[in-house]
């Protein structure tokens, strides 16, 4: 008989880029991110699983991680999940050890250490494919008997190779219950273990199960210790007593563990492998051109421009499509509204410029997302991450905060949650700082627009992606000072050793790039539907009310003897710049004038707080409003081509010069300017502390950088 | 009142009540331990005392 309702629950556990939330996917058919480098998982995912015997199983998709010595806090999640100390949470009935068949010896270190939790077991060796490619043959049968009896499986999930055996192997653990068997001490190891359990018992009243005794024996962090309430009075001498007993036996008592664990694997895996011929070292011939000293970072910058030029050349045809198809709809929608002058304004202004001005960009989107899509699948951003590591290291970090920084490329809120993979909370600390300065996606569509009108047309295409590769640098120039400043004088970080195991190369696999680009742009089509239109109307209402016809009877006395295009034009700026967005943006403006920002750039500086990408379609509707179906999507970046200071010292001189243009870039580039961001930065650091630093110190970085720019550039120029 | 007025009142109203619903959602969602929104993660990791 069917199980609607998940009996089980089975947790996936295994070292980091093993394929295991590849292998959760094909398990729950659900899409969750994958990626070809460490770290992609930092928090507990699940899903329904079909045993395909009828039982369905809770899947739980855990972070990876090396040994159970948790240090980090995503490390902490798996190590609690498997106690069972989640609030909520089952303890999983059956564990499936996700090992790299390519890599056994190693990736079957945590299966060893996992047999102390006493939980019936399955062991998958994915990615079987490449192993069968570089002439590994492994012998299951074997290693089955060798751990106990645990059903071992070979598979390769992302081909879908393997999965159904894993389904029915996770059914045969459920129903067999067999166990890893645990490691055999060696005699003053046991000793000291079964005394140090002994001493916790009565210190706390509370008996350590054996894994927990392990870890305060070999581990050095008092992270367990603290949990368990043991006094660091009573428990310095007890641990001190222990590791002296397991020096006595020959074994350096912080080095014992993996030693022991290793000769037990080394028998155990004896027989079961058999190297053939196959094709190995072709990672290894590849890295040495691309992690080289010195071109491994001219090629990385070469990668970085080709790959914007790129996204600049393909994306040209559909933006004129989409500006197209929005003119379009302006013409067919606004005749039909001219009986009401005031909607007409809004849904041709408002709706469809504000909005279409914003959705012009999705192509350039969608091409970066695939580009960056193909870099991270092939492995070539964990590389990329390496070349970083002695830029990081100078600031205080280390590689481990690249990745983090890396996913803030597209989104600060995920790199925020990826902090998580860090282990010394000073340096999670400086690496969550330092992320929102990355260059996300929300900030693209300002620098496009910006190398559209201006950069592109003086300077020439060549410019607009050296342009786009400087905005997206900006922001680490100045995250890395900053966490320089953090890590050496403010929290005073010790240096940490940074490991980073670099995946293989693999052909980029179409359905993940796709669903990735796929998700990317059904993100930025519903920003654009939803808060992107929200705000849109908003701005046009303050940008449109209160009209007074006495100001455009003025206009009009004052522009006698003018065309009748010219008079209507003076109305409709001067009608723009009595309305409450023109009297707050003249209002505040003073503040923003020596960065080269006019009164509209300004209101569309601070309806960007929220959300930065709210910047073209406020400019959108600042420069159409009353424009009508004339106002076409080329029209933004003509009106700003156009558009001069209409007095003081600047009279008649373009507002948007270059320095003004590099100046916003720079501005929009280091602002604190997201609302969620802002508020994942107080979750992630525990408060509202680090978050207002963040906000008002990124904020005042962004206006002393863009009056810089703008003072330093308008005298050279 | 005309009927533009009308159309632009109740436009302009909904989406400022939009936008206030949604900002009041997300910050009650923060202040339970979700997530802050915009990555599609629904995560909540509360850990036993």
């Amino acid at each position: 008989m069917s199980d609607p309702v998940p009996s089980l629950a089975v947790a996936l556990v295994g070292n980091p880029n093993t394929g295991k939330s590849t292998l959760f996917n094909a398990l729950t058919g659900l899409r969750q991110r994958v990626g070809n480098y460490p770290g992609v998982t930092v928090a507990r995912k699940s899903g329904t699983c079909d045993l395909g015997d009828g039982r369905k199983v809770e899947l739980i998709d855990l972070p990876g991680l090396y040994s159970l010595a948790a240090a980090s806090p995503d490390e902490q999640v798996v190590t609690d999940a498997l106690a069972g100390k989640i609030a909520g949470e089952r303890v999983p009935d059956v564990v499936v050890l996700v090992a790299d068949a390519t890599n056994l010896l190693r990736n079957l270190f945590l299966a060893s250490q996992l047999a102390e939790l006493g939980r019936p077991a399955v062991l998958v060796l994915n990615q079987a494919d490449v192993a069968r490619e570089q002439g590994l043959r492994i012998d299951t049968a074997l290693l089955s008997a060798r751990l106990g009896g645990i059903p071992v499986v070979l598979a390769s999930a992302w081909k879908g190779e393997g999965v159904a055996d894993v389904r029915r192997a996770i059914a045969r653990a459920a129903d067999e219950r067999r166990l890893l068997p645990p490691v055999a001490w060696p005699a003053n190891i046991a000793a000291a273990l079964a005394e140090l359990a002994r001493a916790v018992a009565a210190d706390t009243g509370h008996a350590p199960s054996a894994a927990e005794a392990q870890r305060l024996l070999f581990d050095t962090s008092p992270t367990l210790p603290e949990r368990l309430g043991w006094d660091k009075a009573r428990r310095d001498p007890a641990i001190r007593a222990a590791r002296e007993q397991v020096r006595r036996s020959g074994y350096n008592p912080l080095a014992a563990e993996p030693l022991v664990h290793y000769e037990r694997l080394r028998k155990a895996l004896a027989g079961v492998l058999t190297e053939g011929a196959g094709k190995a070292g072709r990672t290894a011939a590849v890295d040495r051109l691309l992690l080289h000293r010195v071109l491994g970072p001219v090629l990385f910058l070469g990668i970085m421009l080709g790959m914007f030029a790129s996204v600049f050349w393909l994306a040209k045809f559909p933006m004129q499509w989409i500006s197209g198809g929005v003119d379009g709809l302006k013409a067919v929608v606004a005749p039909l509204l001219d009986g009401l002058p005031m909607l007409q304004s809004l849904v041709t202004d408002g709706m469809i410029g504000g909005v279409g001005a914003f959705l012009a960009f999705l192509p350039q989107i969608l091409i970066l997302f695939l580009f960056v899509g193909i870099l991270e699948d092939s492995g070539y951003m964990a590389r990329a991450a390496f070349i970083m590591d002695r830029l990081f290291s100078w600031c205080g970090l280390n590689g481990k905060s690249f990745v983090p920084m890396l996913s803030g490329f597209a989104c600060a809120i995920p790199g925020l949650l990826s902090t998580r993979t860090i282990e010394d909370p000073k340096a999670r600390l400086a690496t969550a700082f330092a992320v929102p300065f990355m260059s996300c996606s929300a900030r693209f569509p300002i620098y496009a627009l910006m190398c559209a009108a201006f950069i592109g047309p003086l300077y020439g295409p060549g410019w607009e992606s050296a342009v786009m590769v400087g905005m997206h640098g900006v922001g680490l120039l100045f995250a890395v000072p900053t966490a320089f400043i953090l890590t050496r004088f403010v929290l005073k970080v010790k240096p940490q050793p940074f490991v980073l195991e670099l995946p293989r190369y693999q052909m980029p696999k179409p359905r993940d790039v796709l669903w990735r680009m796929w998700q990317n742009a059904a993100e930025f089509v519903s920003k654009a539907g939803t808060v992107i239109f929200a705000i849109t109307i908003i701005v046009w209402a303050l940008s449109y009310f209160p009209r007074d016809p006495a100001v455009a009877q003025r206009v009009r006395a004052a522009a006698a003897g003018e065309s009748a295009e010219v008079v209507q034009a003076r109305v409709q700026a001067a009608y723009v710049e009595q309305s409450w967005m023109g009297r707050f943006g003249k209002a505040v403006q003073p503040a923003f004038d020596p960065c080269g920002f006019d009164w509209k750039i300004t209101v569309g500086v601070l309806a960007s707080f929220p959300a930065r990408e709210v910047i073209v379609s406020t400019l959108g509707v600042t420069y159409s409003v009353g424009e009508g179906a004339k106002a076409d999507s080329a029209h933004l970046q003509q009106a700003m081509r156009d558009a001069k200071w209409p007095d003081g010292p600047r009279a008649g001189t373009p507002i948007f010069s270059l320095a003004a243009v590099l100046a916003l870039m720079v501005f929009f580039a280091l602002c604190s300017q997201c609302g969620p961001t802002v508020a994942t930065l107080a979750q992630e650091t525990g408060g509202w502390k680090w978050a207002a630093i963040s906000f008002v110190y990124m904020t005042a970085l962004a206006w002393l950088m863009a009056v810089g720019v703008y003072q330093l550039v308008s005298r050279l120029a | 009142m005309n009927l533009d007025v009308l159309c632009i009142c109740g436009i302009v109203g909904l989406a400022a009540g939009w936008l206030g619903f949604r900002w009041g959602a997300a910050w009650l969602r923060r202040r339970s331990g979700g997530c802050a929104g915009g990555c599609g993660c629904a995560t909540k990791v509360g850990k036993k005392g």
